[in-house]
């Protein structure tokens, strides 16, 4: 489904801060797998997902969706297949507009944006349904604007956005990092549920340990630009967090740190 | 009293010419949160441009009128281009093109006269200009009458514009030109390319600063190369005026606010011209009027946050403090 072949990536090129994160990186996603990322800050978690929505480019290597070459693709031609929430909740819906507008924008996805309008009434009810389905009582907010909803309520929305035409990968970026506890196990939940519902094949970049282990099929371990662990299946099952937490650390201890 | 009342008049003749410019500006400014100062050459390229197509083309002046926005809508792709493909900012994109429109605007008045000395090139009647304003059986009427008779003739324009505009951004393409201002990533994430909707809503901004223009050199019957500056200013300050006056009030469309805003400027810049006679320092009083206006809306802003609870929540006013 996705692969990233023989990436190499090297930042600040000709300076003397150059630091090359990745040298031969692969990755390969199959078709429908929920793939959860985890690695200390600077390990290159997200430039893998900057490499694949095509807002940053390899210096080498190929980006693969469905064996099609996104490599040389502009990033908003790529997001016509790929649906991406991002850690920061304003990131994903556009603030001023309210909720059925927002709807109304990301539902029309991959169809012209033609001089027809863009509300109907007739997809009222639909809209309404939507919403109630994140649980979050929004249903009763549809025209207000999303920038004064809470960032859980605009991250769910979001996520519903984000997936709400078929796309054919969607790309978690930390999604419930910017939420308190118990609203990012709530945003998780319905994360774990509109996967699941539509098969959609996920990679998840996240810093908590437990969503790793507890969500996903498979779970990938990012140090230094190379994926230090790569478990699914089974394997994935019989990990525990505290597995992660002492690989975490004796990598930790051998960075100094 | 006489004079207060035909300044009130001009005043409103005006404020109906530039609330197109401000809603062109609006388009920009607010919705895409682009500060376009092409906006100062745009207005008199439109002024020039439909004196041309009326003067030495022969069309009619409501058909000029398009004709004007067409390349209004030109030289705002132009100000798109350099900031979208060529990664210059707003603010000098809008400088270059601003300041390549004076030479153009110049050279466009050259077509007009034989000797290209003047700028004020025509009149009424030594020329032979019939404007939208002036059909044959107006010079019958009494001053007062034609004059009502050119207020309702622009009011029909505005709202026209107004309500064009209204209707284009509730269609698919206007929402995700408000999304592009507000958010452009996620424009990106709907699989469509941000910058071509901001190139889109500059070309729109500007040909409605254009439409304005040539109003405005028919209104007056006369162009003049000076009429662009201060445009950016008058347009701007129309714009906060309205989205502050009626931020609160849900019912009034921004649009509309906007169109308000631009007569309340327009009247006050008129009743200007009263009190500083000799025109020295008016740009000077404008200037003041603007940051009385800007500190005035900080105020009133703060206030209702402190005794109202919520900042208000407005399209046109996110990005005026």
């Amino acid at each position: 489904m996705l692969d990233l072949l023989h990436i190499d990536k090297t930042f600040h090129h000709g300076t003397a801060n150059e630091t090359t994160l990745f040298s031969d990186f692969s990755l390969t996603i199959a078709r429908g797998e929920f793939v959860a990322v985890v690695g200390s800050n600077g390990s290159g978690k997200t430039t893998v997902l900057n490499l694949i929505s095509g807002s940053l480019l390899p210096d080498h290597g190929q980006v693969l969706l469905d064996g099609e070459d996104m490599t040389n693709r502009p990033p908003y031609r790529r997001a016509r297949r790929i649906g991406r929430v991002y850690q920061d909740p304003a990131l994903g819906t556009v603030p001023h507009m309210t909720i059925r507008e927002n709807l109304a924008l990301a539902e029309n996805k991959g169809k012209p944006y033609g001089l027809s309008l863009c509300l109907s009434r007739k997809k009222n009810a639909y809209y309404r349904e939507l919403v109630a389905e994140l649980g979050l009582g929004l249903e009763e907010k549809m025209d207000i604007p999303v920038s004064l909803l809470s960032g859980g309520q605009r991250q769910a929305l979001s996520l519903l956005m984000s997936t709400l035409t078929p796309v054919d990968l969607l790309l978690l970026d930390e999604h419930t990092a910017a939420l308190d506890p118990k609203t990012a196990d709530r945003v998780m939940a319905l994360t774990e549920r509109i996967v699941r519902e539509k098969g959609i094949t996920t990679l998840m970049v996240t810093h908590n340990l437990r969503y790793a282990v507890e969500y996903g099929d498979r779970i990938c371990m990012f140090h230094a630009g190379k994926i230090l662990l790569d478990r699914g299946g089974e394997e994935k099952k019989a990990t525990r967090v505290d597995d992660l937490l002492s690989l975490f650390q004796s990598i930790s201890i051998e960075c100094g740190n | 009293m006489q004079l207060f009342f035909s300044t009130s008049i001009d005043g409103l003749q005006m404020g109906l010419c530039f609330a197109i410019l401000a809603l062109g500006v609006y388009l920009s400014y607010s919705i895409l949160d682009f500060p376009d100062l092409s906006v100062d050459g745009s207005f008199p390229l439109g002024g020039v441009c439909c004196t041309i197509l009326m003067l030495r083309v022969g069309l009619p002046p409501l058909l000029a009128i398009p004709g004007a926005m067409v390349v209004g809508i030109l030289a705002g792709m132009v100000t798109g281009l350099l900031h979208v493909r060529c990664r210059i900012s707003p603010l000098l994109s809008g400088i270059i093109v601003m300041t390549g429109l004076l030479s153009v605007n110049l050279a466009l008045t050259r077509l007009l006269t034989k000797t290209g000395q003047t700028t004020t090139i025509f009149s009424y009647r030594s020329e032979g200009l019939r404007g939208i304003f002036h059909p044959a059986f107006l010079d019958d009427l009494s001053p007062t009458a034609r004059d009502a008779v050119t207020i309702g003739i622009l009011f029909l324009f505005v709202l026209a514009i107004k309500l064009l505009l209204d209707l284009f951004l509730r269609t698919r393409l206007g929402y995700l030109l408000r999304a592009t201002g507000d958010n452009a990533s996620l424009v990106v994430s709907l699989g469509r390319d941000a910058g071509s909707y901001k190139i889109l809503g500059l070309a729109l901004g500007n040909g409605l600063c254009a439409v304005s223009g040539g109003l405005y050199a028919q209104l007056f019957m006369s162009y003049d190369n000076n009429s662009g500056s201060g445009k950016v200013v008058l347009a701007l300050a129309s714009v906060i005026i309205g989205t502050a006056v009626f931020s609160r009030m849900r019912l009034v469309k921004p649009t509309t606010a906007v169109v308000i805003g631009a007569l309340i400027y327009s009247l006050c810049l008129n009743y200007l011209v009263l009190i500083d006679r000799d025109g020295i320092y008016l740009k000077l009083l404008n200037a003041v009027l603007f940051a009385a206006i800007l500190i005035g809306h900080e105020r009133l802003s703060a206030w209702r946050e402190k005794h109202l609870g919520h900042t208000a929540h407005r399209e046109g006013e996110k990005k005026d403090a």
